[in-house]
């Protein structure tokens, strides 16, 4: 497992400033207020379009479909300023992150046309349609199903676990559209869009230990979804998930949920002169410097279309426990307090990255199956 | 790298996999010198890498230099193969002579030796790799006016026989008003010297990186190979968190010496090696503890060759510039600077040469 080393270029170097310019002057306007897990608690339609107007949504996409045609290091640059200034991008992530790039790949020519122009504006919200109420790892037991009717198809069932879905215009699910075969069980699996707001369909919002709702409970029942919104090939679904979770496991967001936190921290440390505490942030920093080295190789690999399913596993299964050890480190080195809607920065940041802390290692595939693959994959390479 | 770069490592690579068994790492413990080694490496002109062809050297630059010292470390080469080639390397970076004899060196900040006017250098210095099978040596000597790069004949010295964790020589060396040797005293200044240690660090931290990638791969090996309750076992799930462990470690050392060595060849330089050096810690931290968890008793017998890698890697981290040191470094960095964290992290300065 050999990563590339990248050097950003001049142009990328700007592209970066540019970036961080135009946040920090929405920073300053009181567009937004600085957050950890930003990507995926903090939903602000109105700053995604913001986002839209800038050109930064679908960055890597054809011009023809609303992109920019710029590359996955451009597109990981400005991923790495949203989180690391902690900028509310979850509206959007999901259809940006993982639903463009599924389209591209495997959306038919109306799909891409009709939806990929909506999610480049901001204007388009997409969730994860994967878990179910008694499959969250294993994806297999998949259990919602469709069945052909004239037209298209009726589907009934549940997802769960999805985040944004009240926020969010569609869904591609994962459904059975064959019976469940015992012996193969990942055959039979499709990727529908369904419109979330399509008659049958209802959303419950699943209360985070924090109070709020980010997740979402998604039932399905006798919807219909016409033809024309069968992703890929039928059949073929677990293959397209698969994919799927190559871009969703590797990127910053798997590194950088509490940055803020640690930005904050080394900011107070240093207005107390504390050597002895910035000594141990620098253990921090270098952590955080090897992962985003690792990340961005696999960025890099993932842009000339090399297999990375392994080093994605690693990149997520050790990124989000780093990112869950920085609140833990940051309340031995400054005397804080942590709350939700504390004035001082430092304790609400701490508070945000505490509550949120369990879901890391747990979204996006859990660290233990994550280990599993790679355990698997080392002993067989 | 390129690929004449690649057939070099290969070239290597196929020298240490066919002559450095367990057996011949063993002859260092026995306190035995490996000369079937070190003359494959002499016939080969490996010991003459990185040095310029002017200077009678085989060529080659400090990105060969590092990849090699890799393999050192990722076969546990019994020779002093790195002392040699880094003492001419510094030699010829201060334009100094290079040697043909056997080198050793010193560039520790903690220890260093006296010059006097007449060119004389005295002290003692402890933990001298290979001093007793090396004829000179390269180290920093104080003078009246600051630092130098000096050069002396180790046959003026008197060596006191000392051994690492893994029974490497670590010798201790006293110099009393011994000549330096051909006029080799070079004044350098305290930046020059700061940078000399940190490209002996990155020196140091290629022999671990190549030590940890041994390490995952005996143990990955190991687990296949190994039965329990009638099946292999890295076929159990608490296994195969440490399986997971190990080649995270590894993957993650090795992208950041490769990230390391890019930016100390490309002079685009900021803080790679304490970043590496300190995150290396940690990685040897996990890795010795999971490999030889997963050995079970028979990693820790000295009939098993994990050992061999682990001693090393507990020994080597606390030679030269320590974990401890660089993040007291780093601190200090960071309090002096302007910038926020994230900034630091993404700038590019273009600020260390070393040629």
């Amino acid at each position: 497992m050999k990563l590339p080393t990248v050097r950003f270029t001049e142009e990328q170097e700007r592209f970066r400033l540019e970036v961080r310019s135009f946040l920090q002057k929405e920073l300053e306007k009181g567009t937004y207020e600085t957050k950890c897990d930003s990507w995926l608690s903090g939903s602000n339609p109105s700053f995604s379009k913001l986002i839209g107007e800038q050109g930064w949504i679908g960055l890597t996409w054809p011009k023809q479909y609303g992109g920019q045609e710029r590359s996955s290091i451009d597109r990981y640059i400005l991923t790495e300023e949203f989180l690391a200034i902690g900028a509310p991008v979850a509206a959007h992530w999901i259809a940006d992150r993982q639903t463009g790039p599924l389209l591209l790949r495997y959306g038919t020519e109306e799909q891409k046309s009709y939806f990929l122009p909506k999610i480049a504006k901001g204007e388009c919200y997409f969730a994860i349609g994967l878990s179910e109420p008694n499959s969250g790892s294993d994806l297999a037991s998949v259990s919602t199903r469709a069945e052909k009717v004239e037209g298209g198809w009726i589907v009934n069932g549940s997802k769960t676990w999805t985040s944004n879905a009240h926020d969010a215009h569609f869904m591609i699910t994962l459904v059975r559209t064959e019976p469940f075969d015992g012996v193969k069980k990942h055959n039979g699996l499709s990727q529908l869009i369904i419109d979330l707001h399509a008659e049958g369909v209802s959303i419950v919002p699943i209360k985070y230990l924090t109070g709020e709702a980010h997740f979402n409970e998604v039932f399905f029942e006798n919807v219909f979804v016409p033809d024309n919104r069968v992703v890929g090939t039928l059949g073929n679904g677990w293959k397209q998930g698969l994919a799927e979770l190559a871009f969703e496991r590797s990127g910053p967001e798997r590194i950088l949920s509490t940055f803020p936190l640690l930005e904050e921290l080394m900011a107070e440390l240093r207005r107390q002169s504390d050597i002895d505490g910035l000594t141990q942030v620098s253990k921090l920093v270098a952590q955080l410097w090897s992962l985003r080295n690792l990340s961005i190789g696999v960025a890099k690999v993932l842009e000339e279309g090399g297999e990375v399913a392994i080093p994605a596993a690693l990149v997520k299964a050790v990124g989000t426990k780093f990112e869950q050890s920085i609140p833990e480190i940051a309340r031995l080195l400054v005397s804080t307090y942590p709350r939700k809607d504390a004035d001082r920065k430092l304790d609400r940041l701490l508070a945000e990255s505490i509550l949120h802390s369990p879901g890391f290692t747990i979204r996006g595939g859990t660290t233990e199956i994550l280990y599993g693959i790679i355990a698997k994959g080392v002993v067989a390479g | 790298m390129s690929e004449i770069k690649d057939m070099l490592i290969d070239v290597v690579e196929k020298i240490f996999k066919d002559r450095v068994e367990k057996e011949t790492v063993d002859l260092v413990e026995e306190g035995k010198w490996a000369e079937n080694v070190w003359s494959i490496l002499d016939d080969n002109g490996m010991l003459a890498v990185a040095i310029s062809e002017e200077a009678g050297g085989a060529g080659g630059d400090l990105e060969d230099l590092l990849n090699i010292y890799r393999l050192i470390g990722k076969y546990a080469v019994p020779i002093p193969f790195v002392e040699n080639t880094f003492a001419n390397y510094l030699l010829e970076l201060e334009q100094l002579p290079v040697t043909n004899h056997k080198i050793t060196y010193v560039v520790n900040l903690n220890e260093t030796l006296n010059l006097n006017d007449d060119q004389k250098v005295s002290g003692a210095l402890s933990n001298v790799p290979w001093a007793r099978h090396a004829d000179e040596l390269v180290a920093i000597a104080k003078g009246n006016d600051g630092d130098y790069l000096v050069k002396v004949s180790l046959k003026d010295a008197i060596v006191e026989p000392n051994i690492n964790l893994a029974c490497e020589p670590r010798d201790t060396v006293k110099l009393d008003q011994v000549n330096v040797l051909n006029k080799s005293t070079k004044a350098i200044t305290p930046e020059k010297l700061q940078r000399l240690v940190e490209v002996e660090t990155a020196a140091k931290i290629a022999l671990m990186a190549g030590a940890i990638e041994k390490v995952n791969d005996l143990t990955v090996q190991y687990t296949k190979e190994r039965e329990q309750f009638g099946r292999p076992i890295h076929r159990f799930q608490l296994v195969q968190q440490h399986l997971a462990l190990l080649a995270g470690e590894t993957v993650i050392v090795r992208t950041a010496v490769d990230n390391m060595i890019a930016a100390l060849v490309e002079n685009r330089y900021q803080d790679e090696v304490l970043l590496t050096r300190i995150r290396i810690d940690e990685a040897i931290k996990i890795v010795s503890t999971s490999a030889h968890q997963v050995h079970g008793a028979i990693g820790v017998t000295h009939e098993h060759n994990l050992h061999q890698y682990t001693r090393r890697l507990w020994s080597y981290r606390d030679e030269g510039v320590s974990q401890s040191d660089c993040s007291k470094i780093f601190a200090n960095k960071l309090l002096q600077s302007n910038e926020n964290l994230w900034e630091s992290l993404t700038t590019v300065k273009k600020q260390f040469q070393t040629h």
